[in-house]
């Protein structure tokens, strides 16, 4: 449930005695950041205890502390990330290397690898295709890949600090910005978080209508995903198919919201239109037509041997490393990890019946994280329907109980779960911080493909189908 | 599967996309700079299965210097100039560069400003501009079977 966020600030000599407390204790990890606050910079570290969310702080005096990194190593990106952003220094998390920074020496970045006939291969930042830009340099021997180094960041565009001193209001339109197709994920994380620190709660029409926007994006995500999929094992008839899915479901969202991204479709405290009746019907016998093709592309894909030769065994992950690594979305679900943020909020969105799909063997490999997405495309079309049945008002938000200084909001995006922390003076952001699903997962997949084959990376890469411009924002 | 991919030819009548007036062909290179996605996954569409570009001769390689078109989208960040002008000096000439999208047209772009050097314009001469957010799959289609005459009837320098 939404609520006032249990804030709990620690002293800096005891943040690990704090931390572990908190582990112990049952808290899971939800991200952690730095925000300036005067001549310190502070951490704060996000956690989910069942429903509820809370939250870890303490000053880094002369910008440094303690690292957790060793009792979650899911925060290991976020602590190189504070460092790079706000010049935290993580004692005992070493080597601390850069990964919002981009040292000219290879020594700040690249992990060593050695011995004989060990080499590299570095692949971008431009790829071969339509693809964004981000930099992999491979350790391989053979084509057996050691170790995968990432070097993203090639799009960073400042998006948070560019947040900073901006209007409440104006802080919709940077967090949208970070992706479009993870727009609507991030941009209800953001308004959810702000009503949160504002102390407002949504009408059964908001909750309604925000989960239509969020399962719109869902429903061309995994058509995109699974038309991905294809091209990576090169059967261009299933790319093509799920390609042209995916534009017929991009054009229901024109239809529903007036742009093909859902642009625009989310606002802080309301919702930002209705849909007349006529329309719904319409909408509605469409997306239940998207339903039926991709179930029926799916069927012929799962009897096709030589496809699914491809898919299974590759890219395996356990589900001790998904919780371990902190895994989210598809990519856990696939491995076993019972979770969805979906789940996780029956106050906010509009989700009465949703169970975390699971696969018949969640093996975590390739196989498995795309019959995630062909099971959830069944119950998105499934819940489309039914809330388009009786198509919900625009909603709004009402004052509940007093405003705090900071929100924060855990959505399921396309990819896993996004959560986004606002921190404001007033009417001012002061911090905004957006981790997304991508974020959590690009370090897992690092983790995933030493083992494999190098011309298995693309295969393994699409099954987890990460956004870079989410990550670099 | 293929029962649908039959239905495709009917899909891809009802967009009305105009064939260029002389066929020809031209070899894409895209390169994102900073984008936020939406202008990749527009111009995948236009080259899927409802606007297939490939029909009219042009298509996404994978080099530089197999290129006739620069496509670019993103607001160019600070850590994207370099691969952007190596990609560029990579091309053979006669070469042209598109902005693909309003965050290279430098329209209402988000970003702290030391983190970006755009528009596109600032850093390498544009032939082609194509406007939206992101530019729809016609848009870019038209846009890039326009292109077939820019290269049959190049502008001079003073008209760019």
């Amino acid at each position: 449930m939404s609520g006032v966020l249990e804030v709990e600030h620690v002293e800096t000599g005891r943040w690990r005695s704090a931390v572990a407390a908190a582990i112990d204790g049952g808290a899971e990890f939800d991200g952690l950041y730095a925000a300036p606050t005067g001549h310190d910079p502070a951490v704060r570290l996000v956690l989910r205890q069942g429903a509820a969310r809370r939250m870890l702080t303490a000053r880094a005096a002369e910008s440094r502390l303690a690292t957790v990194v060793d009792l979650l190593p899911a925060a290991e990106w976020d602590e190189r990330e504070a460092h790079d952003t706000h010049g935290v220094v993580f004692d005992g998390h070493e080597p601390l290397r850069a990964l919002v920074a981009h040292p000219a020496d290879r020594a700040g970045w690249i992990t060593p690898v050695e011995g004989p006939d060990v080499h590299e291969v570095a692949v971008g930042p431009i790829h071969a295709g339509v693809i964004e830009s981000g930099h992999f340099r491979f350790h391989v021997v053979g084509e057996r890949v050691l170790h995968l180094d990432l070097r993203l960041f090639y799009k960073h565009r400042g998006l948070e600090r560019a947040a900073e001193g901006v209007t409440l209001a104006g802080g919709l339109a940077v967090a949208r910005r970070a992706c479009a197709a993870c727009a609507a994920a991030n941009a209800v994380a953001y308004a959810q978080a702000v009503e949160s620190l504002l102390g407002l709660e949504p009408d059964e029409d908001l909750r309604r209508s925000r989960t239509v926007i969020l399962e719109l994006e869902r429903l061309y995500n995994h058509l995109h995903d699974l038309s991905a999929l294809c091209a990576g094992v090169g059967f261009d008839p299933g790319t093509m198919t799920f390609a042209a899915l995916k534009e017929r479901a991009q054009r229901v969202n024109e239809r529903v919201t007036g742009h093909r991204f859902l642009f625009g479709a989310v606002r802080i405290g309301e919702g930002a239109g209705d849909v007349d009746a006529g329309t719904a019907a319409e909408v509605r016998r469409e997306i239940e037509a998207i339903g039926s093709d991709a179930a029926a592309a799916w069927r012929t894909l799962t009897f096709m041997e030589a496809v699914q030769d491809r898919l299974r065994g590759v890219g395996p992950l356990s589900r001790e490393d998904a919780e371990r690594w902190g895994a989210v979305g598809p990519v856990a679900r696939a491995s076993g990890v019972h979770r969805d943020a979906r789940t996780e909020n029956p106050g906010l969105l509009w989700y009465p019946d949703l169970l975390p799909a699971r696969p018949e063997h969640p093996t975590g490999d390739v196989a498995a994280r795309a019959e995630v997405r062909a099971l959830e495309l069944e119950q998105t079309c499934a819940m489309l329907s039914g809330l388009l049945g009786a198509p919900p008002g625009p909603g709004q938000a009402t004052a509940s109980r007093e405003p705090a200084a900071l929100g924060v909001a855990c959505v399921e995006s396309p990819r896993g779960a996004t959560v986004c922390c606002v921190e404001a003076d007033e009417d001012h952001i002061v911090r905004l911080h957006l981790r997304t699903a991508s974020y959590a997962n690009w370090p897992v997949l690092a983790r995933v493909v030493p083992g494999a084959i190098l011309p298995d990376f693309p295969l393994i890469n699409k099954s987890f189908e990460l956004c870079y411009a989410c990550v670099d924002r | 599967m293929f029962v649908l991919l039959k239905r495709l030819q009917q899909l891809r009548r009802s967009v009305a996309l105009a064939a260029p007036a002389e066929p020809g062909s031209l070899a894409l290179r895209h390169a994102d700079c900073g984008s936020c996605n939406g202008c990749e996954h527009e111009l995948t569409n236009a080259a899927g299965p409802h606007y297939d570009l490939a029909r009219h001769g042009l298509s996404v390689v994978a080099s530089p210097r197999h290129a006739d078109v620069l496509l670019i989208t993103g607001a160019v960040t600070t850590r994207m100039l370099g691969p952007l002008r190596a990609a560029h000096a990579a091309m053979p000439e006669p070469r042209l560069v598109a902005a693909l999208g309003d965050c290279a047209l430098g329209v209402g772009v988000i970003g702290d400003p030391a983190e970006l050097v755009g528009p596109l314009e600032d850093v390498l001469p544009v032939d082609i501009r194509v406007p939206g957010c992101p530019p729809t799959p016609t848009a870019i289609a038209e846009a890039l079977l326009g292109a077939l005459d820019l290269v049959r009837h190049p502008l001079r320098e003073d008209q760019r």
